[in-house]
Order: C-alpha cells, then sequence, then structure tokens
C-alpha cells in the first residue's frame, strides 16, 4: 500500500514511529476489537510529545474517534500497548481504568452536566479539595477561557461555543497528561469554529497541553496540528508534519483527502515521466516503460488562455479568493486549477496549462487504487 | 467485552437475570401445566366452554373496534383539523374517559340502563309503559361500555398522526384539484393507517384482558372465565388451558400493535413541521359538532362524574367514610406503595443494562419484563399463584404474593418511563466523569441517578397508581378480610349497593387523573 517516500525515504517515518517510551503518550502496534458501531483499527503506532498537538484526520468511519477512546480507557484493544507517561495503561491483557489515566476528555457534544451550573461543571474533579482552592481554580480557569460571570449558569443556558469552553476548562483543571478532543468544532457555526479554533489553539500553546485531536476536516488539521496522522480504513496512512502531508503525500489517499487534487497517467522512458501534460522527473526511480501516476494540485497549474489550444475550460467555480476552474484536456482527462479571483475565462475558452513541476507527486500505478471521491 | 467492564456489571447482570427469572418463572409454569394437563381436560373445554368463551371474546373486540375507529378518528380529525369555540379543551377533554376503570363505567351503566334505572323510564314516556331497552348485562352492554372507555386510544393516535404528518401532502392533493373530501379519502386517512391500527390493537388488547366491566355485567369472556375457574371451580389445570389461549390472544395484538407502531414513523417525520390549515363551519356547523363531542364525552366521562359526586354526597354514602374506609383506603395505598417501590427496583437494572450494554441477554431480559402486557390480571394472578402453590406454599395469602403479581403485571408500564429516561442520557456523560477521576460506582451516584430522577419518579407514580385501581389479580390473591378501595366498589356494585361504592369510585377516578397526565403528556408534546 505504502510506496517509498519521494524524498526522505522510510528514515523520518521510522523515526517518528519508534521513539522510546519516555514521551507523553505512546500507541504500539494498537488495534483494536471490532465491536457493533465502532470500526476497528489495526497496527496503529505514534507517539505525542510534551505539549505536542498531535491530530487523527480520515473521513467517518475511519476508526479515529476508536483511537481516541482506547486511549481513554473506554475501548479496549486486541493487540499492542498504550503508553502514558512511560507507563502500560492499555494492552490485550491489562486495562487501567479510565479515571486512574489522567486523560481530559472534551465531547463532539460537549457532555456537560445539564443538572449542574457551570462553576459545578468545572469543579466536577476536583472533590478532594477544600471548598476554598476549588473556588480559586474554576475562578482560574474560568478566566483562562474568557468566561468570567457565567459560572451560575446551567449548561443550556450557554451557547455552543461557550459550552465547549466550559468543557475545555471541565478538563483542564484537572491538568491531564493528555486533552482528547473528538471533532471539537462540528457543533459549532463555520464562523464560530474558525474563531474557536484559534482561540483553543492559543490556549493549548500557553498551556502546554499535549493534545490529540480527532476530526475529518484537514483545514483545521492544518490549522491547530503541530503532526497529523492521517487514517483510512483503521490503517495510518501517514505520519507527518501538515506541509509534508500537503505537499509530499505518501499514498493516493492522503494527497487526494488534504486537498484537491488532480491524478494523470503517464509512463517512463529515458529517466523521464510522460504525461499528457508534459514530462516530469521521475523521482520513483522506475523502470522504463512502466506506468505511473502524477499528482497535481489545482494551485500548481497556471491557465493561460490561448487561441487554438487543444484544452479547453469546463466550467467555473467562484469560491471568494479564488476561481477553481475544470479544465478538459484533448483525451477527455479532466484537471483542475485555481486562479486568482479577477481572471475570468468563460466556459470553452481554449487554455494552455503549465504546470509547476516541482510539486507534483509520482505514485506508481499499482499503488493508486482509486482515490475516494 | 473486556474483562475489566465485565467485572463491574456482573453483579448489576446477576440481578438483571433473577428479575427476568422472576418474571418468566410464573409464565412458564402456567403454559407447561397447561400444556402438561390431561388431554381429557383439554377435549372437555374444547367440547363446552373455548368456543362459546371464543366466539364471544372475538365479537366483543370486534364490535368494539370498529366502534372505536369509529369514534376515535372523528374526534381526532374534528379536533385537529376544525376550528371551533373551545376546540383546545375538547381536544384535552377527550382523554378524559381513561381515567375511569372499566369496572367503574360497568358499574354505573348496570344503573343506567337497568330494570328501572333513569333510561329505561325515560324510554317508557316515549314509547309507553310496557317498553323495554336492552339489558346492559349483555353482549350489547359490554360493547357500549367498552366503547366509551377505550376510544381515547384510537383518539389519541390518530390525532398525533393528524398533527404530525406532513401537511404538504394533503397541499398536493388539493393542488391537484381533488376536494376536500376526497383528499380524506384518498391522502390522509391512507397516511394514518398505521396509528389508527396501532390504536385499535392497543383497543383489542385492553378488551381482551379486561376483567372489572365483563365480570360485572356477567358477559363470559375468556379472561372472566379464567377468574371463574379458579374461584368458582378452583381448577386451575383448565385456567392455566384457557390462560394459554388468552395470552396467545393477546401476544398477536401486542405484536401488531408494536409494528404498526414502528412503522407509524415513516409516515410522520419528512419534512419540516407545519401546523395544519383548520376548516372553519358556520353556526350549525358548529353547533353539531360540538353536540357530537359533548354527547361523547358526557357519556363516557362527564354523566358518570356526576353520578359519583352525588351519590358520594348522598347521606349514606357518607355514613361509610368511617375507619373502615379509610383502612381500605390505607390497604389501597399500602399495596400500591409496596408494588411501586418493587417495580422500579427491578426495572431500573433490566433498563440500564439494556440501553447501554445491549447484548442479546439483556434485550431480552427487557423483553422478558414486558411480558406483563400480555398477561390479563387474572392469568398474572394465577401464574403467580400456581407457582406458589408448589415452590413456598408457606408464603401463600400472604400480601407478598399480591405484590410479586402487582410488579410482574405493571412492570412494563414502569419500564416505558425508565427506558427513555435512560436513553436520553448519552453514555459520553458517565464516560466523562470517568476521565473526571470518578470511579464506577461515583458516576453512577453523581451523574447516572441525579440524571434519572425524573423517569424514575415518573415510573413510581405510574405503577402505583395503576396498583391502586387494579382489580381481579387483587380479587384472587388479597388475603383473607384484606379490602381495597377497587375490591370495595366491585363488591358493593355486584350487590347494586350503587351508592355505597360511589366514594371508593369516585377516589380511584380522582386518583387515575394524575396517571393520566403523565400518559399522555409524551404523546401530547411528541405530536
Amino acid at each position: 500500500m505504502k510506496p517509498a517516500h519521494p524524498i526522505t525515504g522510510e528514515t523520518l517515518l521510522q523515526a517518528d514511529l519508534y521513539r522510546p517510551a519516555s514521551s507523553v503518550l505512546e500507541l504500539r502496534a494498537v488495534s483494536c476489537a471490532y465491536d457493533v458501531g465502532h470500526p476497528a483499527v489495526r497496527d496503529i503506532s505514534f507517539a505525542a510529545k510534551e505539549g505536542e498537538i498531535l491530530c487523527l484526520l480520515g473521513p467517518s468511519g475511519c476508526g479515529k474517534t476508536t483511537i481516541l477512546r482506547a486511549i481513554a480507557g473506554f475501548e479496549p484493544v486486541r493487540s499492542g500497548q498504550i503508553f502514558l507517561s512511560g507507563q502500560l495503561v492499555s494492552s490485550p491483557d491489562h486495562m487501567t481504568p479510565t479515571e486512574e489515566r489522567h486523560v481530559g476528555m472534551v465531547f463532539q457534544e460537549y457532555a456537560l452536566f445539564p443538572h449542574l451550573r457551570v462553576q459545578e461543571n468545572i469543579a466536577f474533579g476536583l472533590r478532594h479539595l477544600k471548598r476554598s482552592e476549588r473556588k480559586t481554580l474554576v475562578q482560574d480557569m474560568l478566566r483562562l477561557v474568557g468566561l468570567e460571570g457565567f459560572e451560575r449558569r446551567y449548561p443550556h443556558e450557554l451557547s455552543g461555543g461557550q459550552q465547549q469552553r466550559v468543557a475545555l476548562a471541565r478538563a483542564l483543571v484537572q491538568h491531564p497528561v493528555v486533552l482528547l478532543l473528538d471533532e471539537p468544532f462540528s457543533n459549532l457555526d463555520p464562523d464560530m469554529a474558525g474563531r474557536m479554533r484559534q482561540e483553543l489553539h492559543d490556549l493549548l500553546r500557553r498551556t502546554k497541553t499535549t493534545t490529540i485531536l480527532v476530526t475529518h476536516d484537514h483545514d483545521e488539521a492544518f490549522a491547530m496540528a503541530d503532526r497529523i496522522a492521517v487514517l483510512n480504513h483503521g490503517c495510518l496512512e501517514q505520519f507527518d508534519t501538515p506541509e509534508t502531508i500537503y505537499h509530499i503525500p505518501e499514498t493516493p489517499f492522503v494527497a487526494d483527502f488534504v486537498g484537491q487534487a488532480d491524478f494523470i497517467p503517464g509512463t517512463v522512458s529515458n529517466g523521464m515521466v510522460h504525461t499528457e501534460l508534459g514530462e516530469f522527473p521521475n523521482t520513483l526511480k522506475c523502470e522504463d516503460g512502466e506506468a505511473v501516476v502524477v499528482m497535481i494540485r489545482p494551485d500548481d497549474i497556471h491557465l493561460v488562455p490561448t487561441k487554438g489550444a487543444t484544452s479547453h475550460v469546463l466550467s467555473r467555480q467562484f469560491r471568494g479568493s479564488e476561481n477553481l476552474y475544470a479544465v478538459s484536456l484533448p483525451s477527455g482527462q479532466v484537471v483542475h486549477s485555481s486562479q486568482g479571483s479577477t481572471s475570468v475565462y468563460h466556459e470553452g475558452t481554449p487554455v494552455e496549462l503549465r504546470v509547476l513541476a516541482s510539486h507534483t507527486v509520482l505514485f506508481k500505478q499499482s499503488a493508486s487504487v482509486e482515490p475516494p471521491r | 467485552m473486556t474483562t475489566i467492564r465485565q467485572h463491574l456489571t456482573s453483579p448489576l447482570q446477576l440481578v438483571a437475570l433473577a428479575s427476568a427469572g422472576l418474571i418468566l418463572l410464573p409464565l412458564g409454569y402456567v403454559t407447561s401445566q397447561a400444556l402438561l394437563a390431561d388431554p381429557a381436560v383439554w377435549s372437555r373445554l374444547w367440547a363446552t366452554r373455548i368456543p362459546e368463551l371464543l366466539s364471544n371474546t372475538v365479537w366483543l373486540a370486534a364490535s368494539v373496534a370498529s366502534l372505536t375507529l369509529l369514534l376515535g378518528v372523528s374526534t381526532a380529525w374534528l379536533v385537529t383539523r376544525v376550528e371551533f369555540p373551545g376546540r383546545r379543551l375538547w381536544e384535552g377533554a377527550l382523554v378524559l374517559p381513561l381515567a375511569m376503570p372499566t369496572y367503574v363505567l360497568a358499574y354505573i351503566y348496570s344503573y343506567l340502563l337497568g330494570f328501572g334505572g333513569p333510561v329505561e323510564h325515560a324510554w317508557q314516556i316515549v314509547a309507553g309503559p310496557q317498553a323495554r331497552i336492552f339489558s346492559p348485562q349483555s353482549y350489547l352492554g359490554a360493547t357500549l361500555v367498552m366503547t366509551l372507555d377505550t376510544f381515547p386510544f384510537v383518539y389519541l393516535l390518530s390525532r398525533s398522526a393528524l398533527l404530525s404528518m406532513n401537511v404538504s401532502f394533503e397541499e398536493v392533493s388539493r393542488a391537484r384539484g381533488i376536494s376536500r373530501m376526497k383528499t380524506l379519502w384518498l391522502v390522509t386517512l391512507p397516511l394514518m393507517r398505521p396509528s389508527i391500527a396501532a390504536g385499535l390493537a392497543l383497543v383489542i388488547l385492553y378488551v381482551v384482558s379486561d376483567f372489572g366491566a365483563v365480570s360485572l355485567l356477567r358477559y363470559q369472556t375468556l379472561t372472566y372465565a379464567v377468574f371463574q375457574q379458579m374461584t368458582g371451580r378452583s381448577d386451575n389445570t383448565a385456567a392455566s388451558i384457557l390462560s394459554l389461549l388468552l395470552v396467545g390472544f393477546a401476544l398477536v395484538f401486542l405484536i401488531t400493535e408494536r409494528w404498526f407502531r414502528h412503522r407509524s414513523r415513516f409516515y410522520q417525520t419528512t419534512g419540516r413541521y407545519r401546523s395544519p390549515q383548520r376548516q372553519r363551519y358556520g353556526w350549525l356547523g358548529t353547533t353539531l359538532i360540538t353536540g357530537y363531542l359533548g354527547l361523547i364525552i358526557g357519556a363516557a366521562f362527564m354523566l358518570p362524574a356526576y353520578l359519583l359526586i352525588s351519590w358520594s354526597l348522598s347521606s349514606d354514602a357518607q355514613a361509610t367514610i368511617d375507619s373502615r374506609f379509610y383502612g381500605f383506603l390505607w390497604n389501597s395505598g399500602f399495596l400500591a406503595a409496596c408494588a411501586a417501590t418493587g417495580g422500579v427496583l427491578i426495572g431500573l437494572p433490566l433498563a440500564y443494562l439494556a440501553s447501554r450494554r445491549p447484548t442479546w441477554l439483556n434485550l431480552g431480559c427487557l423483553q422478558a419484563a414486558y411480558a406483563g402486557y400480555v398477561l390479563p390480571g387474572p392469568v398474572a394472578a394465577l401464574a403467580v399463584l400456581v407457582l406458589c402453590l408448589n415452590l413456598t406454599p408457606f408464603i401463600y395469602g400472604s400480601v407478598l404474593v399480591l405484590i410479586v403479581a402487582y410488579v410482574i403485571h405493571f412492570l412494563p408500564a414502569g419500564l416505558q418511563s425508565l427506558e427513555p429516561a435512560l436513553q436520553q442520557i448519552t453514555p459520553n456523560l458517565e464516560e466523562v466523569a470517568r476521565t473526571l477521576g470518578l470511579g464506577v460506582r461515583q458516576t453512577w451516584q453523581r451523574v447516572t441517578l441525579p440524571l434519572i430522577r425524573n423517569g424514575f419518579v415518573v415510573a413510581w407514580v405510574l405503577i402505583f397508581l395503576q396498583t391502586m385501581k387494579e382489580l381481579p389479580a387483587t380479587l384472587l390473591l388479597r388475603p383473607v378480610g384484606f379490602d381495597t378501595l377497587a375490591i370495595r366498589v366491585w363488591m358493593e356494585a355486584s350487590e347494586e349497593y350503587y351508592q355505597l361504592a360511589a366514594p371508593s369510585a369516585l377516589l380511584i377516578v380522582l386518583l387515575g387523573l394524575p396517571a393520566l397526565v403523565l400518559l399522555v403528556s409524551k404523546d401530547w408534546r411528541a405530536a
């Protein structure tokens, strides 16, 4: 499934996957049993450093929430181990109960206790402290998340964004070893989600909280994460920084999932890859005559309207800051190109295509399982 | 699934299994007794009683079903599709007959229609002194009483179908130029079919398992026959055989009801909700509608309630309100409180496990607990009695036997409010408490219990109030001389001491009202 890494080979991947157990969180070859309603995950390994924000990204049903729940101790593992602060917490024959793991969790729908006020929600896990200490801690947290004056409200009297901040405060006040966030922005309207994303990022940085965030939205993952683990069908496809994931995806799935991409078939001859869009360097060192696929992102294709050109504009989608064009090549293959919002070409306009060859990624034909559409 | 979770839930699992066992054991015992009975008993029953009992039961169910269909659907249509003065008042009043136990309504109608009663008097003024009307103690009388008592089931389900139905269906039909009447036949009624069918199945279930009305009106149905076999002949084997038939019969309609209720959802939840347009009629139409609804509610609730109040105020009745009366009240309350407490304590683990760990075993235990639904009062009593005579004869004749029978009989009513209460709390709330450092027990105390408190209380109140008016099981299993309000009503009414029965009956009706509010409010809001 995974081809060799086009630039760094396998070394980068290896280094990240098998670090010593000193990291805050480590998963070693974790598989979870199939349970009705929970997708299975197979052989997942990754580790999070202190203070790092790590994102599990994948389509719904890929098992990312299952991993989160396994870390929290809600799901048993069938094989492999999970370590928190160097301690084994999950393995097939050992399972530390959730309450002894010191993980914080914010659920998709926040799960605020509806029968308790904001202050009681935040102080819920602080029973062991004195009243006065509890009060100070709650006030500190409220200030941190910007909800002073809301302590006597009930959850149903808060907006979605406020509820989320209370849930966050409730988790952070325990000083969790890791904070687990399950689709934290999916219940907010897009405007609010954007603002909360920024606020949450600042907050996590300030408190130096190690965080695992689950999302299906690559924009969210790019904006928040130090590193991203892309998952598909319960398997880890790639674990890397957002930039690497976007520019050097390891599989066609990753390439397609983290942004718009076109896949152009080509063949290798004389050390170059020949396609309808021109020649590209043979980064995979393929044999002559081998069939390959070139991934090109819309922002790497530039359109020049030219009389008599063999390609023509199929459709235009206005997106505010850009125009996304679908262009039909002579063979009937369709590729996409992103142009400035002021360059408007009508349907049928003949265009030349200029491709920034340095940004393309090559996949072997055998590896290119049809990208999901 | 995990070793840890299994350790923590296994005591609960045991409790649930034991509860399911407690419920299924008597039922199984009765079944085995019926199946293992001497074939001679079977053939004797087939030759003598069963054909008559079956045909009586089927005829009564059929006639009540068709009449309730007419009353229920027409009243539901009027209050949802027509605008007239006092509409909302009528809308609520139409469920009131459900607060009237069948034996109370039966006893009032045996006075009203009885020999020398007020209706006969009125009829004789019109038709001459020799004129007679039908006797209430007949097929017609039973049909009338059961219809008036059960049509609100059809009304309630039809009403919510009419309210939650997507109005666009009707509008599309009108836009195609089809008249209002034709739209009703072509679009509205077909869309209501699953709800109406569910309501009718409920009515039939109720008629088949009723004991109060048929015993006072002396109309021989299967349920009444089970009672007679047990009391008159002390023939528990024959009673078991009849019970088996009855349970089979009831099961068919219970499944029918479930199936149609499930299907009715597909007809309702499409598109955004918009309240239907209500048509207005002239003064003649309004008068006719008001007269029609007034006649139904008057006959089913107002007139009976008026009679009960005036009888209760009579000096004869007042004289019965003494320490003995309060003794009956105390007995009723004590039994009902025990049954309600037992019911929720048994119901809670069952409902909890079924909603949190829906394995086949747990769901099976929950379904077993719903068995009480198909057990008419006398059958529940018979089941507990037979088991107790064989296994624990030393508790026979004690209050305990009676309470066990109540719990089996009314557990479904409690479960119906416990189950949604548990389903409404997302498991995330419990999980988040665990991440905040709480153990399983603490989570249960500080999160789950406070959140299900309302459902818990409603379940308790429902079982309490239903037990207060329970008649057949109490008659069969009570300790000697241990009378309740319901027993007093039934005994005085059997002897035609109408006035003496009134205070107890009135009290039972009044206590039925809050239960009615609890039962109806869910359907009401959902619509």
